[in-house]
């Protein structure tokens, strides 16, 4: 089954990548013994040959040797039609795979792809051949319920609902472990899990991290250190292109305009969060400088609606042509925050004579059909538009990417620029640095000038460590913030 | 006897059927699904969603998929999480546990509170006691759960200090005094409404009972009035507490279902929760379908063991 | 019998019982409670100087009798206290709504049943038994997880899983009253089924109806809160005494009072209406026993 976030945590001690992307965006060999680049002949020129070398000297968890089989085996499963694997972008170029030699493995992509270089690195763990072979249904094995893997961590016990308890692996092949077993405690109300952290008993809060509210009293407790860092992810409003008002690019300039930000991420957000005006984020070698500055300017906004013809009408809202400038926002119920946003933004853009109702619907209804095949109107979401680290938004913002036209990928946006889809075809074919940071640089651009999104703030994320737990790093790289719990000791 | 549990028997199974499929219309006819959580954050395709609810079986027909879960229900296969794969009994079972311990506690509490109010307030009835006591009771009863869940934490965790915020143990710990010290709040939580709901019962029985024939005979006989109390009267009030203690189940399952997610409690109800927010329609199903087994189990206990204890009812 | 003598033999009763309920003063209490939450919360709103949804960014969370707003402002900075009254407005609403549903589908299932009995009324009661089997908060998570949450949805949905008591009230009353010897000489006068039901045989049992409505509204306002509390009700920026509870959770470290003034409005509200009906049944009918 797909995995959900909370599984990520677990899923970096328990298995091992082939390398990892570090917090400066650098790949790491990790079961590979070198990251393959056109320089080292792991990848060939036009990258559509990569030959893998692997580390020798690394055991399974049951002590079995770990080989280029096992990556085959890991990469086929992927994609195997009856495996409910999560996603397949990337690895379904993947053909040919040969194992060459015990510590090698050669494979084919069906059409140059650079960001599978990001895919492999922080999406993709290495499963063991010789226990999945010989289960019947890969989906429900009873591996899940006692994954075996080559990571520090070897898996101890899982008390459902409640905690999963993982060992030291003491043959572990990298740096670490240092501490003895990790308990990934299972707490879904956040204000409980500060309360906890708070008496003392957790010693790190991740995943969801502390609430905003929180980190100002929580930077002052004795014995504990918060860390603020920023996410990949861009909490924007996401506007339906297709629908009425909202595909007037003025309407969106001027809505963008009227939005007051600075009280979104100063009191609603108890000035964590960074602005940005993109969806890569600040920390990326991708991202692009220089992006204009949003300013909050009602009047600005108001001349703008009154000079491209929308009049202000009964009630105060502006329509043209028959089109009234009202339509509805939604979000997680339940997201406190973000409903403290709608109620701010409905006060806002009513100045500019702008309706906007709210329509909030559970997790498990919005992002189904109502996102997928873009049936709202505008939604306030964080996405994280990285791959791993790779700036390919092609399933973003490509034209092909729209799930309502019967487009593969999730561009619920419904954004089509011609323009942008050759950038993107351009980008996923470069294989130099330097020259994708010019073709995704002029994406940032062009996707800022057409407001395809309206971005609020970088996402963040505010984490507890207790004083004296040392090793833990940031990675923006990476979905996850424990990613390195191998790294982590009590001094 | 016999033909009368055989024949109950058959009514609860009819019952269940009914049940499920109540139960299942209204999940699958709603909108949403279990995919839609991966559809926000994970890479995944609309391709890769669509071959996940054909892997599923979620693309055949309503009916169809019932028939087969129902099939498979009497197989003894529950299904497996969409989440973690796991079985549906065995995510269950381990979530019973903390549930029964909670409902237990709060059971013993409302019973042997509850009870001792409600006799003392019928014994002295219109006393300021029996005032006081009907008063608390339907304060007790008014008063959301959940609310004063979060204001006993507010005042027992945040101000005080004493006692943890929530979970059921300390990781690490979970020695019995580390397991008592989480439970106290929540059972205690709990056991406001259903110590008020035991007190009323109790005090209108055993007010039924005194005013009966037999005990103003014993009176007359001039038996003390300790023993007119624990040999007569309170025997007999405590007859009809059978059926009410099977129809309470619903509500103190309910209850500690409120009580869970006040203090991520992690139980049955917890797990409901979480099961319906991911849309883990066999997990919500087989937490329906539980409860509501365990539900049809009390009220037909109820009625048997009554019908076992009380002589006067003829059962057909 | 003249029909001046019949309404002497049924107005004595009706004395009797308002003597009872007169007597209970805490259902006396109760009632003048309502009359002021229901006076408050739709006259109060106007008399105040802040507008329930208008946000002052500036002033948020002020304490409660500091300055302008007698019981504080929330996370936005909006009166607390226009919001209890605008919220309670929609708590009494759709407890009564709901009620009102649940009382039409019940009493009509339960009449239908009743007087019918056979296949029918084996069917329909059967149905009821059904779905009495779901703990109520559990039927009600399960449809409000799936349905998109507003004032109509959250209303139908309690009084969805509140009928079911109703009908079996109703039926075991029409039942036994069928038999009695008005409804038999209603039958020999010819008149209609219909008319038999809901002329002669509901009327007969409007106290339990009565009694078990009050009790409704009750259990209404308190699902109500608990749904919304669960984010799964009505939805901002409406306010509703539970929305206020789940907004003012994750600052009940530093803003007690915004969870605990709706909490005390919800509970007065509810023992309110639990001690009328209480009254109610002790006026109306002092051996009925409904839970």
């Amino acid at each position: 089954m797909p995995g959900i976030e909370v599984d990520q945590g677990i899923w970096w001690q328990v298995f091992s990548p082939l390398w990892f992307i570090d917090p400066d965006g650098k790949f790491v060999p990790d079961l590979a013994r070198e990251v393959p680049t056109i320089e080292n002949g792991g990848l060939s020129a036009d990258g559509l040959t990569w030959n893998i070398k692997l580390r020798s000297d690394v055991k399974w968890h049951d002590g079995t040797a770990f080989t280029a089989e096992d990556v085959k085996f890991s990469l086929e499963l992927i994609n195997n039609p009856d495996f409910r694997a999560r996603s397949r972008v990337g690895h379904s170029l993947v053909k040919d795979i040969k194992v060459v030699a015990p510590d090698e493995v050669h494979w084919r992509m069906e059409a140059p792809y650079s960001p599978y270089m990001s895919i492999l690195g922080s999406l993709t763990f290495i499963v063991p051949k010789h226990i999945l072979e010989k289960v019947t249904d890969p989906n429900a094995s009873p591996f899940h319920n006692a994954p075996v893997g080559t990571g520090p961590f070897r898996w101890g016990e899982r008390v459902p609902g409640d905690h999963i308890q993982l060992n030291a692996h003491t043959g572990y092949h990298g740096k670490g472990p240092y501490v003895e077993r990790v308990v990934f405690k299972y707490i879904p109300d956040p204000t409980v899990l500060y309360t906890q952290f708070r008496t003392g008993q957790v010693d790190y809060t991740g995943l969801q991290g502390i609430l905003p509210n929180f980190v100002l009293e929580a930077k002052t407790l004795k014995g504990r250190k918060i860390f603020v860092s920023s996410t990949s992810s861009v909490e924007h409003i996401a506007p339906n292109l297709e629908f009425g008002a909202l595909a007037d690019r003025t309407v969106r300039e001027a809505l963008y305009l009227a939005i007051n930000k600075q009280a979104i991420i100063d009191a609603l957000n108890y000035g964590l969060p960074t602005q940005t005006e993109s969806f890569v984020p600040q920390q990326a070698w991708s991202f692009q400088q220089g992006l204009p500055q949003h300013k909050y300017d009602p009047a600005k906004a108001n001349t703008l609606l009154d000079a491209a013809g929308w009049v202000r009408g009964s009630g105060g809202v502006r329509e043209k042509g028959g089109v009234k400038l009202e339509f509805t926002n939604s979000t997680t119920s339940g997201n406190a925050v973000r409903e403290q946003t709608q109620q701010l933004l409905i006060q806002d853009w009513r100045a500019i004579g702008a309706a906007m109702r709210v329509n909030n619907m559970p997790a498990a209804v919005i992002w189904g059909d109502f996102w997928q095949q873009s049936k709202f109107n505008s939604v306030i979401v964080g996405v994280n538009f990285m791959l791993g680290s790779d700036p390919d938004v092609t399933p973003r913002f490509g034209s092909g990417a729209i799930p309502a036209k019967g487009g593969r990928g999730y561009n619920t946006y419904q954004y089509r620029n011609p323009e942008a889809d050759r950038l993107l075809a351009e980008g996923a074919k470069q294989f130099d640095l330097a020259q994708r940071k010019t073709t995704y640089g002029t994406l940032q651009k062009l996707i800022r000038d057409d407001l395809a999104i309206l971005p609020l703030f970088q996402g963040f994320i505010a984490e507890g460590v207790k004083e004296g737990l040392q090793g833990f790093r940031p990675n923006i790289n990476m979905s996850i913030n424990c990613w390195n719990i191998r790294e982590w000791y009590w001094a | 006897m016999a033909r009368y549990v055989a024949n109950r028997l058959a009514q609860a199974i009819m019952l269940l059927v009914i049940v499920s499929a109540i139960g299942f219309a209204i999940l699958h006819l709603a909108p949403g699904g279990p995919l839609s959580q991966f559809a926000a954050s994970a890479q995944m395709t609309q391709e890769d969603l669509d071959r996940v609810t054909r892997q599923l079986g979620l693309d055949r027909s309503l009916p169809i998929q019932y028939l087969d879960w129902f099939g498979r229900m009497l197989r003894g296969d529950w299904g497996h999480s969409y989440r973690d794969g796991e079985a549906v009994l065995s995510v269950i079972s381990s979530h019973l546990g903390a549930t029964l311990e909670l409902m237990a506690t709060a059971t013993i509490i409302a019973v042997l509170l509850g009870g001792w109010i409600g006799v003392l307030g019928a014994l002295r009835r219109y006393s300021l006691f029996d005032s006081l006591a009907t008063v608390g009771a339907m304060i007790a009863l008014s008063i959301p759960t959940f609310w004063f869940g979060l204001v006993t934490i507010y005042i027992f965790s945040v101000k005080l200090g004493w006692l943890p915020a929530g979970n059921r143990e300390t990781v690490g710990d979970g020695s019995f005094l580390d397991l008592l010290h989480h439970l106290i709040a929540p059972a205690l939580v709990l056991a406001l409404v259903e110590t008020a709901m035991w007190g009323r019962f109790m005090r209108s029985s055993m007010l039924e009972v005194i005013n009966q024939d037999y005990i103003r005979t014993a009176r007359a006989k001039g038996m003390p009035e300790w023993r007119i109390l624990t040999v007569h009267a309170l025997r007999n009030a405590l007859l009809p507490m059978i059926t009410v203690a099977g129809l309470q189940f619903p509500t103190l399952l309910g209850g500690a279902l409120v009580a869970e997610t006040v203090f991520t409690w992690p139980g049955m109800g917890r797990l409901f929760l979480d099961s319906i927010g991911y849309r883990d329609y066999p997990v919500v199903m087989g937490i329906l379908m539980f409860s509501a087994i365990m539900v049809l189990i009390g009220s037909l206990l109820a009625d048997i063991l009554y019908a076992v204890v009380d002589p006067r009812i003829r059962v057909g | 019998m003249t029909s001046a003598a019949l309404s002497t033999v049924q107005l004595a009763p009706g004395h009797a019982a308002w003597r009872r309920f007169r007597r209970h003063r805490l259902a006396l209490a109760g009632a003048v409670i309502i009359l002021v939450l229901v006076l408050g919360s739709a006259f109060g709103p106007y008399l105040l100087p802040f507008d329930d949804t208008y946000i002052d960014i500036m002033k948020r969370f002020a304490p409660p009798l500091s300055g302008a707003h007698i019981l504080g402002t929330d996370e936005l900075g909006r009166d607390v206290l226009a919001r209890l009254m605008m919220g309670a407005r929609v708590s009494l609403s759709i407890g009564f709504v709901a009620m009102v549903i649940a009382m039409a589908v019940g009493i009509a299932v339960g009449a239908f049943a009743g007087f019918f009995g056979g296949v029918v009324g084996a069917v329909l009661m059967r149905l009821v038994d059904a779905m009495l089997c779901f703990p109520t908060i559990f039927l009600l998570l399960a449809l409000a997880a799936l349905i998109e949450p507003g004032f109509v949805t959250t209303t139908v949905l309690i009084a969805a899983t509140a009928w079911m008591w109703v009908a079996r009230v109703v039926e075991a009353q029409v039942r036994s009253l069928r038999e009695r010897e008005f409804a038999v000489a209603a039958l020999a006068f010819g008149s209609s089924n219909l008319r038999i039901m809901f002329r002669e045989l509901v009327p007969n049992a409007v106290a339990p109806i009565v009694v078990a409505a009050t009790l409704n509204v009750a259990k209404a306002i308190l699902l109500e809160s608990y749904l919304s509390y669960l984010g799964y009700g009505i939805q901002p920026p409406a306010a509703s005494l539970g929305n206020m509870l789940n907004n003012a959770q994750i600052y009940l470290t530093s803003a007690p009072w915004l969870a605990i003034a709706p909490g005390l409005a919800i509970t007065l509200a509810v023992t309110s209406f639990n001690f009328l009906g209480d009254g109610l049944r002790d006026a109306l009918d002092p051996r009925m026993n409904i839970p």
